[in-house]
């Protein structure tokens, strides 16, 4: 309740501070502009918008450099912890069989509760382990070499009781989180709907109160729920009607609901392509009676709390990837070390050789952005890494899949037999693109916020350059000749005042040179559509990459120039992967960028939207057959 | 590719023959020469006076210009009398039966009637005419066996003079006639209609830039049409309902609902009351529309409107509103509240830049919606009823918004064309020897039959 009050009001000033912005910015110049913004920044605590000062071409460096550290009694704990989840997962986890089968045995639950991961992040008082963000990152790494078992334990604690523990009351928090903690009661969070994704207008499972006023009477269905056939303890997302300013609106509200309280059935398990492991099925409400003290927040909260669990829960998804694309190398490695085909073992094929620098790349940058984001998350404060977040999310969960296809293409027709986990690790992994927001609308999340904040402080600039103003045109245009004309741009990463390591000088450039052009590309596109780019989705999907990308050559950058300063094992390797990653990104990125220019013929935006609507018209592929007739 | 056309040729060729003489394998491997070479010997053999007789008038350049009008002159005299008796010829047959084996046999009956086969250009304007008269109009082989009429080779020019001035008009424009005759069908001519028109005209002759022509539009134009109606409709007055709601609603959710199937009832009193079919089409998008629409605006049934499919006419009926007013609009207010994930809409003060404005100032007419529309074959109030009432289950709010009927003339009133038809008819069969004599005239005239005719086999 508190860490939600604190949050709101946080925001509100944020927005405050905003909209003094671009009242300022309509009269003055950029550099004004920059000294304005810091100055109502300062007023709190932190500055917190690393990716969203991208979007006006600044490298807000002290963010991320230098790469977050942890202490030295954290450290004690993650060596405390890892050791015995490694071994159990080793040991005692047998993935085959659990895919097999379709069930975790109870005997694993039961290890996986002994070893406390049902409560990694619940605070040590209800009885969790109480670790930071990054700790549950690593732990997550060896949970991840099992899908099922990884999804389970985040379906409990990443969005199960997450909205106990963000915005519960001190009651509820004592009430719940100790057996949630300890395992012995499993959550679940109910939000999707036959009919409702990411909607909330359509939500249809309704709370009425009942006539004493003590109880809320739940009714509806809720689909796709992970844990939803084991789960004691629901996080429930209904529709109740609050009276805003004399009308009364439908609201969304949260409510902790135990299977106890009755009127709950669940459905048969649905029968998924990976997590097999994993119990996914519907549950239905009929006239669950809530008591009013398990609301979640306040009555009508329910859309800010559901948005804050999921924001939450994401940045995970990194360190869990890299663990598994780890696992993957040592698997394929040896194989490919032993296998020979004319005389000579695959290793020594180039294009078996491109596979594992690519898998190599993908790990480490994972990990990189993963860490640095749960870093920032750690910090005091309750910092918003939404965006952040995200972007570890759409960029983890696709290199992944390309990782684990690749992997068991060195295998050949191996791989894809049931003899080898690839194919189930392929099985498995293809849910990561989709579940916790698929990646085309966390997509249109990235790129919408930056947006959005980016629009509220160019707006003044924008309209004065739609007036004519020519000084400001001026001013752009000499901008715009003098990066063409090769000026290099400096944005601090280097030099006297330099955070990055002058072996990563040429990658820290290109991400000086990217930020700088993808800021001017932000103010053109905010020129050309204004607030209607939010029905430019392609525009917007190329914007979201050119973001992640950014943002995942800053966190390599950051963690490799750490590596090389305390001189970690092997940083050598690192900033090779940091250089060759940087490199690669940095072209992609300048294409992208000139796929946003208006006309440029890489454009291909008008011809795939039209043989999208002419296929989509017909529902059918409408070229007709070669072999149809003949002349 | 050559090698399969020789083959062809040489198949057609050999359909040509009257002899029926087995070339040697050889000649498939040969081209063109070859081929003409075997043709014209066989033809010599078999049509040598013919031949000779027509050589003598056209292929000597130095003849005198006396000659050809002497030809013309002949021609015309022999063209009435020609006429009848080409006439004559169909008249006969069409006592028996008028198939396309009958008109086959009035071919070859003219073939083997004269050596010469004078008045050929006659013969094939009037069996071009009665071509549809005998159910033939649409026969890619009746046509290339027409077309064999023509005597192969003298009408090829032989010369450059003869090649640049029009060389035997009246015979080149039969061809041309024919071969439009069949693009009017829509009948696409084959690798034999080529073969024949290269041996008649020769390789650019008007004939062949004619069918070069239709072969170069032909397969562009022929499957154009992205909604194809199929050749055969169906015959089942409520199967035909069914494909037209389909076609015209144009939506893949449309669903069609069967009111009524047609039935003849015997009531208590004897009289025989015929049930008419009812068959409507809605789509979800409509009902939704209908759902929110304002009861206290009436809905209006309307019709009959037509509906052409190929040369049958049907009518529909569509149950209607009048555009919602301008007042009545209420546009649904943002909710931020609506995505989980991301922002719906940007709360900046910034549009579209007009380079980036696509949208085209169209005035835009708002024309009402349509919420269903329905086939019957009785578009009286009664049955209409029958239809708003069947929709009436799947859509309750039609019991609250009055229902008001619009109807036209109905179809019965068109019945008079039907007398209209059989008299044009009357008339086209006393004009036959007219147009007969404008054979330019004919193609249309041949269309323009079709509607008529259609209507009346429609009620």
């Amino acid at each position: 309740m508190m860490n939600m009050n604190r949050l709101i009001v946080f925001s509100r000033t944020f927005r405050i501070g905003q909209r003094l912005l671009g009242c300022h910015a309509r009269h003055a110049g950029q550099e004004e502009l920059r000294l304005q913004q810091r100055r109502s920044i300062k007023t709190h605590s932190r500055h917190l918008a690393y990716a969203k000062d991208l979007f006006l071409g600044q490298v807000n460096k002290a963010e991320v450099f230098p790469y977050p550290e942890i202490g030295n009694d954290e450290l004690e704990e993650i060596k405390q912890f890892v050791a015995p989840v490694e071994k159990f997962f080793s040991d005692d986890v047998d993935s085959a069989k659990i895919d097999r089968e379709a069930t975790i045995p109870p005997e694993t639950l039961q290890g996986l509760k002994d070893l406390g991961l049902f409560g990694i992040m619940i605070p040590e008082e209800y009885g969790g382990l109480g670790l930071s963000h990054t700790i549950y990152a690593r732990l997550n790494e060896i949970i991840a070499l099992d899908g099922s078992i990884a999804v389970t334990l985040a379906a409990h604690q990443a969005i199960g009781l997450k909205g106990i523990l963000i915005a519960g009351n001190e009651a509820q928090k004592k009430k719940y989180l100790s057996k949630l903690a300890s395992g012995e009661h499993i959550a679940a969070f109910c939000l999707t709907e036959p009919g409702s994704g990411s909607d909330a207008a359509s939500i249809q499972t309704r709370a009425t109160l009942s006539e004493d006023g003590k109880h809320y009477l739940i009714n509806g269905s809720k689909f796709w729920i992970s844990n939803g056939g084991m789960a004691d303890i629901m996080t429930v997302f209904a529709r109740t009607e609050v009276e805003v300013d004399g009308v009364k609106k439908d609201k969304i509200s949260a409510f902790i609901v135990e299977r106890a309280f009755g009127g709950i059935t669940s459905g048969k398990p649905e029968d998924k392509l990976g997590i097999r492991g994993s119990n996914t099925c519907e549950l239905s409400f009929d006239n669950v009676p809530v008591p009013v003290e398990n609301v979640i927040g306040e009555i009508g909260g329910g859309f800010k709390i559901a948005m804050n669990i999921l924001n939450s829960g994401r940045f995970s998804m990194g360190s869990s990837c890299a663990g598994m694309i780890k696992k993957l190398i040592e698997l394929t490695s040896e194989y490919a070390a032993t296998r020979k085909q004319f005389n000579k073992s695959l290793s020594e094929f180039g294009m078996i050789q491109e596979k594992f620098a690519m898998m190599a790349l993908n790990a480490f940058v994972m990990e990189s952005m993963a860490y640095l984001t749960a870093g920032m998350m750690d910090r005091p404060g309750i910092p918003d890494c939404s965006l952040e977040a995200a972007m570890v999310k759409v960029f983890s969960s696709e290199g992944g899949w390309i990782c684990v296809s690749e992997a068991l293409q060195v295998l050949g027709g191996l791989g894809y037999t049931k003899n080898y986990p690839f194919e189930r690790f392929v099985r498995d992994c293809r849910i990561l693109p989709i579940f916790e927001g698929t990646n085309e609308i966390l997509r249109m999340y990235i790129a919408l916020t930056g947006m959005q904040y980016a629009g509220k402080i160019l707006t003044g600039k924008i309209k004065e350059m739609k007036k004519g103003n020519i000084g400001l045109a001026i001013g752009m245009v000499s901008k715009k000749l003098r990066t063409s004309l090769g000026a290099s741009v400096d944005l601090g990463l280097t030099g006297k005042d330099g955070v990055v390591h002058p072996s990563l000088e040429d990658s820290a450039k290109k991400l000086e040179q990217n930020v700088s052009l993808f800021g001017s590309t932000v103010e053109s596109l905010l020129y050309r559509y204004g607030k209607t780019i939010v029905d430019e989705q392609l525009v917007l999907k190329r914007v979201a990459d050119v973001l992640i990308h950014m943002y995942a050559m800053t966190a390599v950058l950051s963690r490799a120039s750490r590596s090389i300063s305390i001189g970690l094992r092997n940083h050598d390797h690192e900033v090779l992967l940091a250089n060759t990653f940087c490199n690669d990104a940095f072209f992609k990125n300048n294409y992208w960028m000139v796929q946003l220019q208006k006309h440029s013929p890489e454009n291909n935006d008008a011809n795939i939207k039209k043989i999208a609507k002419q296929v989509l018209e017909n529902r059918a592929y409408i070229c007709s057959h070669p072999l149809e007739r003949t002349y | 590719m050559k090698g399969s056309r020789c083959l062809h040729q040489l198949k057609s060729l050999r359909l040509l023959s009257h002899a029926g003489r087995l070339l040697p394998p050889a000649a498939a491997g040969d081209n063109g020469a070859l081929f003409r070479l075997h043709s014209s010997s066989q033809l010599g053999g078999l049509q040598c006076p013919q031949r000779e007789v027509l050589r003598h008038f056209h292929s000597s350049p130095a003849c005198t210009k006396s000659q050809p009008a002497g030809f013309v002159q002949e021609e015309d005299k022999t063209r009435d009398k020609s006429l009848v008796a080409h006439d004559d010829l169909f008249q006969q047959v069409t006592k028996e039966a008028k198939t396309k084996a009958t008109f086959n046999k009035v071919i070859d009956v003219y073939i083997k009637r004269d050596i010469r086969r004078r008045g050929h250009v006659e013969f094939i304007y009037a069996a071009l005419k009665k071509m549809p008269e005998f159910g033939v109009e649409k026969d890619l082989t009746v046509y290339n066996k027409l077309l064999d009429v023509f005597p192969k080779e003298v009408f090829v020019p032989r010369n450059f003079i003869q090649r640049m001035f029009n060389h035997y008009p009246r015979q080149q424009e039969c061809g041309v006639q024919l071969l439009e005759q069949m693009e009017n069908y829509g009948i696409m001519p084959n690798i034999e209609t080529k073969v024949l028109l290269v041996q008649i005209f020769g390789e650019k002759a008007h004939p062949m830039r004619k069918y070069q022509r239709i072969m170069y539009w032909f397969p562009k134009f022929k499957h154009v049409n992205p909604f194809p109606i199929p050749e055969q409709l169906p015959e089942d007055p409520v199967d035909l309902a069914r494909f037209s709601l389909t076609r015209m609603a144009n939506d893949w959710d449309a669903k069609v609902t069967v009111y009524q199937l047609p039935c003849t009832d015997i009531t208590e009193s004897g009289a025989e009351v015929t049930l008419p079919h009812i068959v409507g089409i809605q789509s979800p998008s409509q009902m939704e529309a209908l759902a929110k629409h304002n009861p206290c605006r009436p809905v209006f049934v309307e019709g009959p409107f037509p509906l052409w499919m190929r040369k049958t006419c049907v009518y529909y009926y569509v149950l209607r509103a009048d555009p919602t007013p301008p007042e009545e609009k209420i546009e649904e207010p943002y909710d931020p509240e609506r995505c989980f994930i991301y922002p719906l809409q940007l709360d900046l003060d910034l549009g579209r830049d007009l380079g980036d404005d696509e949208s085209f100032d169209v005035e835009d007419l708002d024309e009402g919606p349509v919420f269903a529309m329905c086939m019957t074959s009785q578009g009286d109030q009664a049955t209409l009823n029958q239809w708003i009432s069947g929709l009436q289950q799947s859509n309750p709010i039609l019991g609250q918004i009055p229902t008001l009927f619009r109807l036209g003339a109905g179809p019965h009133e068109l019945q008079g064309v039907g007398d209209a038809d059989s008299a044009s008819r009357s008339w086209f069969s006393s004009h036959v020897h007219k147009e007969e004599a404008h054979p330019g005239e004919e193609a249309e005239a041949v269309v323009e039959e079709e509607p008529r005719r259609s209507q009346g086999v429609k009620q």
